[in-house]
């Protein structure tokens, strides 16, 4: 065999085989101090999570309405303005964010488990399963996303927030699923892989505690991306105005701003649109910050380093 | 040759299948719906005072068929209708075919996406070739940072933030409405430059959400084609630094054109959010309008044309694919 030396398989100690040395959470938290820009994504993503947990519990379920304060400027009183009928803009955000970031984070499981299993199954085992998986992985990575979702609202009710993630987990999983196939594909010809086939352990054992670990960093990264991809999806669908609104969110902020406050002509209902959008620039940012870090932490070829 | 044709045919029995598959999950959906939309428009129809028959008639000609078949005989017509290119007729436009509508809306999506789609591609592959080969100057850092930041904005924020900086803070440009309603469309000079003008903006939009997609895929692949081993042979032979850049340009972008066929496809669905923002009258804004005013047919016409444009462009890009690239050929 002739193979050119980087063909080769890389050393052992590269792979993640064995636990590593350093406890998971001292190296992560080694790794995000490492530079401040993961810093400040990670403080930005507690910060948001702490909004999703807690935020709806800082302020009465209805929250107060002040008629002589409707579109009110920046204060101090109100750090982003008022909306229509005289309600903080924070506020709004603030207990908009539990719908929104629960049902991306739901999403994201979806996504994540089935893809993963299904690239899995279909790239260890190969054969009839693969052939079926992957037809309907260009299936769905052939039916286009956004609009398939708009015309699901018409069925589906989006009001409870796992239904929401399970719908873009659903429609959303194909990528994932093709990507982990591939680097499947290439492990299982790994002679590691072939060393635990010969020790006779079982193939749940070779796909969970040999391969999965190595494909774990592009899971992880991929698991950050499809929240971000699916706040996006689901803030469309509220500004589109195709799901009926039930509970407050980012979204239907954003379509009452423009389409009912008229935010796009007078300036004074600016702030109630730009509220929103402010919520989900800033947690993008940290999010693109903080994926950095996560592709040093679940990356064993980075881990030397 | 042979191993090419017997590909594609595979590809387009396969394509056949799908768009077989997506008319069956719309003509399901619209059935399974709460309150029967069919029925409730026949019960409608009989309301108004025609005779069973005529309603029957009537919501056999919007859905093309009959509401009191057992579910199978429906679904045959069904696709009976379909694969005679029949989509029925809109409910909310009165009597007009759905198929009629849709191919009135399509092309304002396609000139607005194209453009869109290759301005963002020229402009992003080059900035990515840029990227890549500067990468450790500040010139090429403040390029990647410009794609990562671009990509990550959401169509519908750069959307509104281009329409209120350009329409409303300076007012520039002319916001909504794909022409100025006072002329009279047609070959003419005042005509022509009003469309330019509102177009702006949608492929604007468009183009800025797209670019950096294009930059982060290029400067990826440009890098990766830098290790190869006939780049090092190229340099170590002396050959110009241009001409260096043509070998991994020319190699770098096959992936690309890939994405870029594909994203033909996907371009009939891809501007929902910039056609309902900017009030244009393509494909996007007519299922947003078929969904908001319970027009089932014309839901299900404009999302069957939407898939279909991709399964089409799908197997379009694996034929083409394995012209230009001849590794694919074997």
């Amino acid at each position: 065999m002739a193979l050119p030396a980087s063909k080769l398989d890389p050393p052992v100690n590269q792979l993640v085989v064995s636990k590593s040395n350093p406890s998971f959470w001292t190296s992560s938290w080694r790794i995000i101090v490492k530079k401040p820009g993961r810093v400040i994504g990670f403080i930005i993503i507690l910060l948001y999570i702490f909004m999703g947990l807690f935020g709806p519990m800082l302020y009465p379920k209805q929250l107060p309405i002040d008629p002589n304060a409707i579109y009110a400027p920046i204060s101090w009183k109100y750090p982003l303005g008022t909306d229509f009928e005289g309600t903080s803009n924070l506020a709004l955000v603030i207990t908009g964010a539990r719908y929104v970031l629960f049902a991306a984070f739901m999403a994201a499981i979806f996504t994540v488990v089935f893809g993963t299993v299904l690239g899995l199954v279909s790239g260890y085992f190969l054969g009839f399963s693969d052939s079926v998986i992957m037809r309907i992985t260009d299936f769905i990575l052939t039916i286009p996303s956004f609009p398939l979702l708009v015309v699901l609202s018409t069925v589906w009710n989006f009001g409870q927030p796992v239904a929401m993630g399970f719908v873009l987990g659903i429609t959303g999983w194909g990528g994932l699923a093709r990507a982990v196939r591939s680097q499947t594909l290439s492990l299982r010809e790994r002679g590691f892989i072939e060393a635990a086939r010969s020790l006779g352990l079982s193939p749940m054992h070779i796909l969970m505690r040999e391969i999965l670990p190595n494909v774990g960093s592009y899971i992880a990264m991929n698991l950050l991306l499809t929240i971000t991809g699916s706040i996006y999806a689901e803030v469309g669908l509220f500004f589109l105005g195709v799901v009926p609104f039930q509970v407050n969110n980012w979204g239907v902020m954003l379509n009452l701003a423009v389409f009912s406050a008229g935010a796009m002509s007078s300036a004074q209902a600016l702030p109630y649109l730009l509220s929103p959008m402010l919520a989900l620039l800033i947690l993008t940012l940290g999010i693109v910050l903080f994926l950095d870090a996560v592709d040093e932490m679940f990356n064993p070829r980075l881990k030397e380093v | 040759m042979k191993g090419v044709l017997i590909r594609l045919s595979q590809r387009v029995i396969w394509g056949v299948i799908m768009v077989f598959v997506t008319a069956s999950f719309t003509f399901f959906l619209v059935r399974m719906m709460p309150g029967n939309p069919v029925d409730a428009k026949y019960n409608q129809l009989v309301m108004q005072g025609l005779t069973p028959v005529q309603a029957m008639n009537k919501v056999r000609v919007m859905y093309g068929f009959i509401p009191h078949e057992p579910l199978w005989q429906q679904y045959i017509h069904y696709l009976n209708q379909i694969a005679h290119m029949n989509l029925g007729q809109s409910i909310s436009y009165e009597g007009v075919p759905v198929l009629h509508l849709i191919l009135t809306a399509a092309p304002w999506t396609i000139i607005l996406v194209l453009t869109g789609l290759v301005a963002s591609f020229i402009v992003g592959v080059l900035a990515g070739v840029i990227a890549a080969i500067k990468r450790s100057s500040p010139v090429g850092s403040a390029i990647s940072l410009s794609g990562s930041l671009l990509h990550g904005i959401p169509q519908f924020v750069m959307g509104l933030f281009l329409a209120y900086v350009f329409t409303t803070l300076w007012v520039l440009l002319p916001f909504g409405a794909p022409y100025n309603a006072e002329l009279t469309p047609g070959l003419n000079g005042p005509f022509i430059s009003s469309l330019i003008r509102h177009a702006i903006l949608p492929v604007a939009t468009y183009a800025l959400s797209s670019y950096g997609g294009w930059l982060l895929t290029m400067k990826s692949s440009v890098i990766t084609v830098l290790g190869d081993d006939f780049i090092l042979a190229a340099e170590v032979r002396g050959l110009k630094m241009g001409t260096r850049v043509r070998y991994i340009a020319h190699n770098a972008i096959l992936p690309l054109f890939t994405i870029f066929a594909l994203s033909i496809g996907f371009m009939l669905g891809g501007s929902l959010f910039i056609e309902n923002i900017f009030d244009y009258p393509g494909l996007g804004n007519l299922l947003l309008h078929a969904i908001n005013s319970r027009d089932y047919p014309l839901m299900s016409g404009a999302f069957l044309l939407i898939t279909v444009s991709v399964i089409l462009s799908n197997i379009a890009t694996d034929f083409l694919y394995s012209v230009v690239d001849p590794r694919i050929r074997r």
